[in-house]
């Protein structure tokens, strides 16, 4: 149970990491086009729901982790602002108003998405 | 298993994080370059073709440097470089393997976005033969992860 969990886990992990590419390429000025910013798109809605589905599953059924560690609430709400920023540079970019600032959320979302595999790396506290 | 992720040495993190993070960024690249080149096989689009070409020169073949070498640190510290496990095995031949593959795709690629920008054809076949190489890699790539994740024996 535990491997399929995880790899579940980081496969959905590397669905988001495909979002946030796609974006910074459109970010750094890249005409990607619509295929490419749909496919991401289904990448965060896939991803980002079965990091946070799993993620808790793999917390219940770790020995030694519980959901309320400190690090695995932290997770959660850093996942909560990475997926708030998202869907910021989502509509801002579809809109195509204020270019700046969908850049600026979208470049927000990534940092966070890292910081996320940071915490799932060193879990601190753990 | 599950006891052993709750208890890995810190030196093993920074290695970790690298790894994983060249490789996610390498997978992210591959499916921009693959959705872009597949687009452009079609249309004949110079503009997806670049993005397609771009994306493996300046963003894939570096994060395939990063997740190798951060690999092998990752390897050397865990002292299992030389053990003969088959998940070990498989990440250093779909790794090594891959990268002709990579180099062979951004070569197709760059000369199909070339030949649109001087006009002198559409490049749809070279933009499918990359196509086609990165839906490769990326199959492996995903064996990798499933093995890399569950460490099968």
């Amino acid at each position: 149970m535990y491997d399929t969990l995880l790899f579940l886990h980081l496969l959905a992990a590397f669905l988001v990491v495909i979002t946030a590419v796609t974006y910074s390429a459109v970010a750094l000025g890249a005409d990607t086009g619509g295929r490419s910013l749909t496919v991401a798109n289904i990448c965060w809605d896939v991803g980002g729901l079965g990091t946070l589905i799993l993620g808790i599953w793999l917390a219940l059924d770790v020995d030694g982790y519980e959901v309320w560690d400190g690090w695995i609430l932290g997770a959660i709400v850093v996942w909560a602002f990475a997926t708030e920023s998202g869907r910021r540079a989502r509509a801002e970019f579809e809109s195509g108003e204020g270019a700046g600032r969908a850049s600026l959320m979208h470049w927000l979302r990534t940092g966070l998405v890292i910081l996320l595999l940071v915490l799932m790396v060193w879990k601190p506290g753990a | 298993m599950s006891a052993l992720a709750a208890t890995r040495p810190d030196s093993w993190e920074l290695p970790l994080f690298l790894h994983v993070l060249g490789a996610m960024v390498l997978v992210g690249a591959l499916v921009l370059a693959f959705t872009s080149l597949a687009g452009a096989g079609r249309a004949g689009s110079g503009t997806a073709l670049r993005v397609g070409y771009r994306a493996l020169l300046l963003a894939s073949i570096p994060a395939w440097i990063v997740m190798r070498v951060a690999a092998q640190w990752l390897a050397d510290e865990e002292n299992v470089a030389d053990l003969d496990a088959a998940w070990i095995n498989l990440g250093y031949s779909t790794s090594e393997s891959s990268l002709v593959f990579l180099i062979a795709a951004t070569v197709c690629a760059g000369i199909a976005a070339r030949r649109v920008r001087a006009e002198k054809g559409e490049g749809s076949g070279l933009a499918l033969a990359a196509s086609i190489l990165i839906g490769i890699v990326l199959l492996a790539y995903a064996v990798t992860i499933w093995a890399m994740a569950t460490k099968p024996t």
